[in-house]
């Protein structure tokens, strides 16, 4: 079984980025469950969304302990607190301008910084940065293909539907450019 | 799964809405609290969009959206109701004065902790402590259960005249987006007919509802709830048979997940099910013969179905996300008391487990079973973590 967990701020779109790769996998072909837990979260308040695949249905009913994968909206939100659920394998995507080495005194961790608001930006979505942060996300699991995902986001966006999809595209390219 | 199967990606409150719509109420009054506003949300998109008929109303507080469905259902009218916490203690009068009159609301209540101090967290307290109010009380486990048991609670409300409440719990089923096959509107249809009522507000019958009576007709009316709840067991069982027929999908007041050769046995309600099946198959590979005894039918307490269940069974824990001060979980409670006196009843540990939505998952669950065991039970309830 494949664990995910994604951390934002309220209204940055981190409920709705599980629910885009939950749609992307199950469309693959997996079993997905997805929730969010937010309390009494307001907007740029922390809120987490996990994300479980597998082959077999999911009867498992409670938090996700040590995640395969991160996805974080923020960079200030990537804390001790947070990383207490990866490890050494953990394959964690940021949101952030800073070089991976500006990371490196929170410990032995895979972090890949993306710059999630310059490809928003590039792609006139302006400060909206789950598409592209979707993109790159999708480069480092390494288990989805690219075109599943820019359907999902294609189908699910409200607005701006291509530029959306440019933005996805972009963020994973600019994973696969760096590494 | 056939081609006309229609699977969609569902949390658990929408899978909730979803039967909502299927079950076609006249009316439905409702009052926003998270986390049960989805559900609320989602029914008046598809009115909204004209997918349903219903007649929505949005008083100023739970306690008068439960007075409207009181009223409403009087008349005859199929009604739905949603609430949570605080929206569920604040209905507590009416829930009593619903049930005195047997009205047959379906109410679905998302299960969240009780203030003070204020969370939003899965506890069942909120809905355990309704239990004397005489409402039925089912328990789901995930956004497919809960649609199937939305459905089921008209039929079980409407054939027996009670009121039923299902619950499930927040966070973990309620925004739980997971697959969920949604039964077509037919099928519904053939399950869920439109019963006469012979006692309703009527301005041709000329009858009222909630008279002031003597003390004998009171007595008389608790009586014949009584007679009522005696009825449900049979018609939760005959609403999860039909189901099936229908639905290829099998309910009923209790689960057994791999109980048959058990030496012990994990009962709990709502979502630490799932969880928990996921610790007895893992106890199971270690050599330790565990089983799941879920108990989904809550009120009435099916109590002579869990003595057969765990008749014989050397031990069980009973996992309770709940805490009544002063006594301990109320799962293990009603246990007891349904177990006393029985002559090869379990040693009948009772772990608060999981109480405020403080995580459970399937290794805890291992832990206390290779704990417990083999120990002697205490009567009190056990804080594990």
């Amino acid at each position: 079984m494949l664990e995910v967990l994604i951390l934002g701020r309220g209204g940055q779109g981190a409920q709705t980025a599980g629910n885009l790769l939950a749609q992307a996998f199950y469309s693959d072909g997996f079993y997905v469950q997805t929730f969010a837990t937010y309390g009494g979260a307001r907007r740029g308040t922390p809120v987490s969304a996990s994300l479980r695949v597998d082959a077999e249905p999911i009867r498992l009913r409670c938090d996700i302990e040590q995640a395969a994968a991160m996805l974080c909206f923020d960079d200030s939100l990537l804390d001790e607190n947070f990383l207490r659920r990866a490890n050494s394998e953990t394959r964690i995507v940021v949101n952030s301008r800073q070089s991976r080495e500006a990371f490196s005194s929170l410990g032995d961790y895979q972090i890949v910084p993306i710059d999630g608001l310059g490809i928003a930006r590039n792609n006139d979505m302006g400060t909206v940065v789950n598409s592209a942060l979707l993109g790159a996300f999708v480069a480092v699991l390494d288990q989805l293909d690219i075109e599943t995902m820019c359907r999902v986001v294609l189908a699910s966006a409200p607005v701006k539907k291509e530029q959306n999809v440019a933005a996805s595209r972009e963020g994973f390219r600019q994973f696969q450019m760096t590494h | 799964m056939n081609d006309t199967t229609n699977r969609q990606l569902l949390s658990g409150n929408h899978a909730v809405a979803w039967g909502v719509k299927l079950a076609r109420p006249d009316v439905a009054p409702l009052y926003p609290i998270t986390p049960q506003t989805p559900i609320l949300e989602k029914i008046t998109e598809f009115q909204l969009q004209g997918e349903m008929e219903v007649e929505l109303l949005t008083p100023e507080s739970e306690h008068s959206a439960m007075s409207a469905c009181l009223s409403a259902s009087l008349t005859g009218a199929r009604v739905f109701t949603a609430t949570s916490s605080q929206g569920l203690l604040l209905m507590h009068e009416l829930l009593h004065y619903a049930a005195g009159a047997r009205a047959p609301i379906v109410m679905f209540n998302v299960n969240r902790t009780p203030a003070s101090p204020w969370g939003f967290w899965p506890d069942q307290l909120d809905s355990l402590s309704q239990r004397d109010t005489g409402w039925v009380q089912l328990y789901s486990e995930s956004a497919q259960e809960s649609l199937d048991t939305t459905v089921q609670a008209f039929r079980i409300a409407e054939s027996v005249g009670v009121p039923v409440m299902i619950c499930h719990d927040a966070f973990y089923v309620s925004h739980a987006v997971e697959p969920v096959d949604i039964p077509t509107a037919s099928q519904v249809d053939e399950y869920l007919p439109r019963l006469e009522r012979p006692l309703r507000l009527d301005t041709a019958l000329g009858q009222s509802f909630g008279a002031p009576i003597d003390q004998a007709t009171w007595n008389r009316s608790r009586r014949e709830m009584a007679a009522a709840m005696d009825k449900v067991y049979a018609a939760v069982v005959e609403a999860g048979t039909t189901w099936n027929a229908l639905c290829d999908r099998q309910y009923g007041p209790l689960e057994h997940y791999r109980c048959d050769d058990a030496q012990v046995l994990i009962v709990t309600m709502g979502s630490m099910s799932g969880t928990a099946r996921v610790a007895v198959d893992a106890l199971r590979e270690e050599g330790i013969a565990a089983g799941l005894l879920k108990v989904r039918l809550f009120r009435p307490l099916p109590g002579p179905a869990l003595c057969e269940a765990l008749a014989g069974v050397p031990c069980a824990l009973v996992l309770d996300r709940n805490y009544s001060p002063g006594m301990g979980g109320i799962l293990h409670q009603e246990l007891k008391a349904a177990l006393y006196g029985m002559a090869d009843a379990p040693r009948l540990h009772g772990l608060l487990a999981g109480v405020g939505g403080v995580n459970v998952p399937p290794g805890k669950i291992q832990q206390w079973v290779t704990d417990y065991r083999e120990a002697e039970a205490v009567p009190e309830a056990i804080w594990v973590e």
